[in-house]
């Protein structure tokens, strides 16, 4: 029997949706195959997420709890995850691919001299170590992969797999954390634009995203709009990240985030395969574009070709109509 | 200063890609310096551009037609090149790479070593992190903005919420965004004076690595298109009615609002 483990990503004070879909994958994977699944929360309240992890089922939670987890930092993160893979002794560990994990996967991979595959969609265990699938070539296809060897470390894209609650009574295991400030040779100096009231793009139900079609102010009030009626996270497209209109941390695609929610809706994007590359996955793609060949029809599935400003108005007046 | 910047070559992803009996088939004329890379040489230059007594070196490994890229990153602007040669049908994983290019490193001198945050084709962006590792050095991912400061490199780095300001005391590390900046189209000039520049040619088995260190953990075992969505439907007419109607589908039929 070997340890699946995974690791627990808290968030604005919210443990990130993408980690439980990964430890609900991962307490299955263990289930076929005769594993035990165990999770690691490493935050500066470790402690207050243990409850709502325990409804996922794995045997143990580890805990690493210090003020330096305020806000990520790559390396009291590695030292953590370090001490965490000595005690559990891990065949996998899984992380949920968010900015943080991309920040220490492949440090961390060569610290223990583990395979990694990152951003993956799916994976399994296989008497080697795992197969994985991969989108590449900015998401127009897909790779299969497989990592051997008895440390493996993986990523999984939010939106890979489903919640899957089965409580168990885990045993928690709080590991004593210690680091020098003086180890620490980066220093985080400032944090600019977090907002923690801000919809997170990669677990919203609805989003409304922007491109250059509605890059002026009267197309950005329209996508506010939009968004507020529809309680949507709003994103945008490289060109209006690109000119500032829009912050960069809403950029969805290869460059930017990966999302997959119930509903997308592209406003004046034209469908750039690394546009397409950060949200294809969504279940309801609209789409809204004067330019009756742009490529975001071929994946929409509802497109109405128009002047955005004519089109939205009267879409935002229905919507109001539909959700009183 | 001393930056060096590693780059890749990639397969162009807005080609034409087939794939047959599970391998990819690709264009192999149109092969690009990777997009994320080029933000990372274009970066160098800026931060170099009034120091006289700063170098940006390039950093290649790939088989000899990646040469052509090597040549692009020098009509950029950058002063010199070291080209590590492969075949280039090596299975070799990023784990693979980030060995290379650390026993590479090993007895040179730097301030910085920069790197695209992953490549166009793999976007595995793990092998900054490794050779970060590798060296021991601080580091910094998905950088969007950088700054010198006395013995400092300031890196913006996108988070997951916000953008994080880092800084790094030097030597170090940082893989880089082609949120960054616009990298430069080179100039006649610059392609003219790129033939002139030196380019060092390293054999991979002189580097001296153990042939363990070459064996990748991973391995790709075939490639698959992805699953096609559903034909949708496309609207033309009124605006007024367009609106409407997709409203109330999107209400009726798929239950998203
Ligand atoms: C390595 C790499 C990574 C990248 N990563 C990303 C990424 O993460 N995310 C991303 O988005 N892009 C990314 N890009 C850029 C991408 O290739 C495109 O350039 C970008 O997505 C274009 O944005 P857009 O669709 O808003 O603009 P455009 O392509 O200019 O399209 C604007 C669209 O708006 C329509 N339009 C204009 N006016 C109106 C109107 N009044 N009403 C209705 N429609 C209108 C036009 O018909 C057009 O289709 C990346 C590129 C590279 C090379």
């Amino acid at each position: 029997m070997s340890t699946l483990l995974t690791h627990i990503a808290i968030s604005d004070g919210k443990i990130k949706r993408s980690s439980l879909e990964v430890l609900s994958h991962l307490r299955q994977q263990a289930e076929a195959n005769g594993h035990d699944t165990e999770a690691v929360i490493i935050d500066q309240n470790a402690s207050q997420y243990v409850d709502q992890v325990k409804e996922y089922g794995p045997s143990t939670i580890y805990t690493i709890e210090d003020p330096i987890f305020e806000n990520h930092r790559n390396t009291p993160l590695l030292k953590a995850l370090g001490q965490v893979m000595d005690e559990a002794d891990p065949h996998v560990f899984a992380f949920g691919s968010t900015e943080s994990t991309k920040d220490i996967l492949g440090a961390l991979a060569a610290r223990q001299d583990a395979a990694v595959l990152s951003d993956v969609s799916e994976f399994e265990l296989t008497d080697e170590g795992i197969k994985a699938r991969r989108p590449v070539m900015a998401a127009k296809i897909l790779s299969d992969s497989v990592a051997k060897g008895d440390k493996i470390l993986v990523s999984v894209r939010s939106g890979s797999y489903d919640l899957d609650e089965s409580s168990a009574d885990s045993e928690v295991v709080n590991l004593d954390f210690s680091i020098d400030e003086s180890d620490i040779k980066a220093t985080l100096r400032d944090i600019i634009g977090a907002d923690s009231d801000k919809i997170d793009l990669s677990e919203a139900e609805t989003i409304v995203a922007a491109g250059r079609g509605a890059k002026d102010d009267e197309g950005q009030e329209l996508i506010n709009e939009l968004a507020s009626v529809l309680n949507a996270g709003i994103g945008a497209s490289r060109a209006l990240t690109e000119a500032g209109v829009m912050d960069p941390s809403l950029q969805i695609g290869q460059t930017g985030k990966v999302v997959s929610p119930q509903l997308y809706i592209a406003v004046g994007i034209s469908g750039a395969i690394q546009h397409v590359a950060g949200m294809a996955n969504s279940k309801v793609i609209v789409a809204i574009n004067k330019d009756p060949d742009a490529p975001i029809f071929d994946i929409a599935d509802y497109g109405i070709v128009g002047d955005l400003y004519k089109v939205l108005p009267p879409f935002i007046e229905e919507l109001k109509k539909i959700k009183s | 200063m001393k930056f060096y910047v590693c780059i890749k070559q990639v397969p162009d992803v807005d080609a034409p890609i087939q794939i047959k009996d599970g391998n990819l088939i690709q264009d192999t004329d149109r092969m690009i310096l990777n997009a994320y890379d080029a933000s990372a040489v274009e970066e160098a230059l800026v931060l170099t551009e009034e120091d006289d007594d700063s170098e940006v070196e390039v950093v290649l490994v790939g088989p000899d037609k990646a040469q052509e890229t090597i040549r692009k990153a020098l009509a950029m602007g950058a002063d010199k090149a070291t080209h590590i040669k492969t075949n280039g049908d090596e299975n070799f994983d990023s784990g693979t790479y980030a060995r290379i290019l650390a026993k590479f490193f090993e007895d040179k001198e730097y301030d910085v070593i920069s790197c695209g945050k992953q490549s166009q084709d793999t976007d595995a962006g793990l092998t900054g992190g490794m050779l970060a590792q590798h060296l021991d050095l601080p580091y910094a991912t998905n950088a969007v903005g950088l700054e010198l400061e006395d013995g400092n490199l300031i890196v913006k780095r996108q988070g997951d919420s916000g953008q994080e300001v880092i800084a790094l005391p030097q030597p170090c590390l940082v893989t880089c965004s082609n949120d960054m900046n616009e990298p430069r189209i080179p100039s006649l000039k610059g392609i003219m004076q790129s033939k002139r520049k030196p380019m060092e040619s390293v054999e991979l088995e002189d580097l001296g690595l153990d042939e363990s260190a070459l064996q990748p953990k991973t391995e790709v075992t075939g490639y698959m298109e992805k699953p096609g969505r559903e034909p949708g439907q496309k609207f033309e007419g009124e605006p007024d009615e367009l609106a409407e109607k997709v409203a109330h589908l999107l209400d009726e039929e798929e239950n998203v609002v």
